[in-house]
């Protein structure tokens, strides 16, 4: 590419930080008064302090839903992990129906959260299943599956078709080229695509409020606290979930990035 | 090893990918211990036939016999013949011991044994100093090298390699040649090498195997494929050569004429049988090569006419000059070949000059 004249360089710049500002400063607002005493609704700015999260940490409802939520997220990763890579599998090795199959896939995940959520209700309903965890498992495995999925087929995508010609070729069953020449070049996708589920999921909230019982995992939790007004630990609570969160990113783009690219560097 | 023993034969092995047909009732013998290399341009079945071999495609039709015994069903991962892949397949998670070792590890040989030969063959193909390398880290000589020792460590009746130095610059891979001949040459195994390079073909192979459109043209040493060409296809593919359309003559003991817009061409037939008993007047071509055309002198008494040179092209050891001969010098183009000499060619574009070939040197294919 060309360089461009200097003054449009200096605009360019320019415009970029002030989006970023407009974008990203209301992120920072929450975690920067977490470390602050609020007073009748107004930050205190005169003395930082830890207060904020000695109350979170005391707040029991809090800390219970935050356990309901990683419970829920481990769940939803096993379990969408292994069947997303199954079917990844299956679409990939060409057999009959695959493309109905990908489209079911997909549904999910692009139909708006609240009519997957009443679908999924009216189901659970009409069989009888009784509103539990496992039925807030069930429904985030629904909405994530097409993440991992897209994930690994992708992967398996890219990998040569002579990786497993050759497996074969060196004398190789077909199980140990599963487990020693497919399965090892699958996994960073697969540990990628269970960072993102696993974020999905502990973002999922309209689908949780829908089919979950008497637990709620954080997101609920902290929507029923903001209608009841505004807690100094949400700015807290929010501050921590960012971090995670970008925690989560980056360990995601670490796994997503082929390993060839990774240690060609080096 | 005995190089008269057939290892593996093809009978009349067909394959079609649906209804595209790209194999046409193929038969082949490859004997225990040659080089044979099987040589076509990119649409000619080659690769199909390496495949079929190695077990990566079903037949659709036909037999392939191992020491005798029919082994077109067998499984791929059962037939005890290795492929050097031209893309090299390397496991990019595996090292290069990992990767050289996966053969022997998936048969459950005891890991000592295993550390023993990765060493060995490493040794032989000279990377025993990358053992714990990732195929990432490799230059793309010591990829195939990589290759080459993952397919021999399991000690196969046969090697197949498909086009394996395709990637490699021209330097590279001329050394690669020399390499591959010479490890074949230590560990006698027979290899099947498969190339659309014909110099690489006549460098390196004790056979080549000449195909075109699913079928084989001709099979045969390289000097008898360069020399005694049994069609046109392989006459105009392999190496440069000329070739003068005209009707068969008479046969005179090793010899026969042929009528040219040169005029009487005579060309030796010796070891062709079917040249001899072909009927007078059939279309034939008289094929000789660049380096067998000469400036006429006193002592040329047949294969003699004139041409004007059209273009005189120096090649570093040899000069080509582009000739158009014939009745009024503009229908047929030929090539000569001669040394080149520090001091210039005596030949000038423009020039009309006397030209010929020795009866010896010129050949006849059938059109």
């Amino acid at each position: 590419m060309t360089a461009l004249p200097r003054l449009s360089t200096v605009l360019l710049a320019a415009i970029t930080t002030l989006v970023a500002v407009l974008l990203y400063s209301p992120l920072a607002v929450p975690i920067v008064s977490s470390f602050f005493t609020i007073a009748h609704g107004n930050v205190d700015w005169s003395s930082p302090t830890l207060a904020t999260y000695v109350a979170l940490a005391e707040n029991h409802d809090i800390l219970a839903a935050l356990r309901t939520t990683l419970i829920v997220g481990v769940c939803t990763v096993v379990l969408s992990v292994v069947s997303g890579t199954l079917l990844a599998l299956y679409y990939h090795s060409r057999r009959s129906g695959r493309s109905l199959l990908q489209f079911i896939i997909f549904l999910p995940f692009l139909m708006p959260p609240i009519i997957s959520g009443l679908a999924l209700l009216i189901f659970f309903r009409e069989i009888g299943l009784e509103r539990s965890l496992l039925t807030v498992v069930i429904g985030h495995t629904v909405f994530v599956l097409a993440i991992v999925y897209r994930t690994v087929l992708m992967r398996l995508q890219s990998m040569s078709r002579t990786l497993v010609e050759a497996s074969y070729d060196l004398g190789a069953t077909s199980w140990q080229t599963f487990w020693r020449i497919v399965l090892p070049n699958l996994s960073s996708a697969m540990v990628g695509g269970a960072i993102l589920a696993f974020a999905l999921s502990f973002d999922e909230t309209m689908i949780t409020i829908l089919v979950t019982g008497t637990q709620s995992t954080l997101p609920v939790r902290l929507w029923a606290m903001m209608r009841l007004g505004f807690s100094p630990d949400i700015n807290a609570l929010v501050a921590l979930i960012l971090m995670f969160t970008v925690l989560l990113c980056v360990l995601a783009a670490r796994f997503l990035i082929p390993r060839q690219v990774a240690t060609e560097r080096t | 090893m005995n190089q008269n023993t057939d290892l593996l034969t093809l009978r009349s092995v067909s394959k079609s990918y649906g209804t595209v047909p790209v194999l046409h009732d193929i038969d082949l013998s490859i004997k225990d211990g040659e080089f044979l290399t099987v040589l076509g341009p990119s649409g000619s079945g080659k690769t199909t036939v390496l495949r079929l071999i190695g077990g990566l495609e079903p037949l659709t039709s036909g037999e392939i016999r191992l020491d005798g015994q029919d082994i077109s069903r067998m499984p791929i991962n059962r037939r005890p013949f290795n492929t050097v892949f031209q893309d090299y397949a390397l496991f990019p998670h595996l090292t290069v011991s990992g990767n050289v070792g996966y053969g022997l590890s998936v048969r459950h040989v005891p890991r000592k044994e295993i550390a023993r030969r990765v060493a060995e063959a490493l040794e032989l193909v000279q990377l025993g100093r990358f053992t714990d390398r990732f195929p990432a880290q490799l230059s793309g000589g010591q990829r195939q090298r990589v290759a080459l020792a993952r397919a021999l460590i399991c000690q196969p009746r046969l090697i197949l390699l498909d086009e394996p130095l395709a990637a490699l610059d021209l330097e590279l891979r001329r050394q690669m040649q020399e390499f591959l001949k010479s490890i074949q040459r230590e560990i006698k195994t027979t290899f099947l090498f498969v190339t659309h390079d014909q110099e690489e073909a006549i460098g390196m192979a004790d056979r080549i195997c000449v195909m075109q459109a699913g079928h084989i043209r001709q099979l045969g040493t390289p000097h008898e494929l360069y020399y005694k060409p049994n069609c046109e296809f392989v006459a105009r593919f392999f190496g440069e050569n000329n070739l003068v359309a005209g009707k068969l003559g008479s046969v005179q003991g090793e010899l026969r004429s042929i009528e040219t817009a040169l005029g009487r061409l005579v060309c030796s037939i010796s070891d062709q049988p079917h040249l001899k008993t072909a009927a007078d007047g059939a279309s034939a071509f008289a094929a000789f090569r660049p380096e067998a055309l000469h400036l006429a002198d006193a002592k040329d008494t047949d294969n003699r006419f004139s041409g004007t040179i059209a273009d005189m092209a120096f090649a570093g050891s040899s000069t080509v000059a582009t000739i158009t001969a014939g009745a009024d010098h503009t229908g047929q183009r030929l090539r000569l070949r001669m040394p080149s000499r520090v001091d210039g060619s005596t030949l000038k574009s423009g020039a009309t000059i006397s030209l010929a070939f020795a009866p010896h040197e010129g050949h006849l294919v059938l059109a």
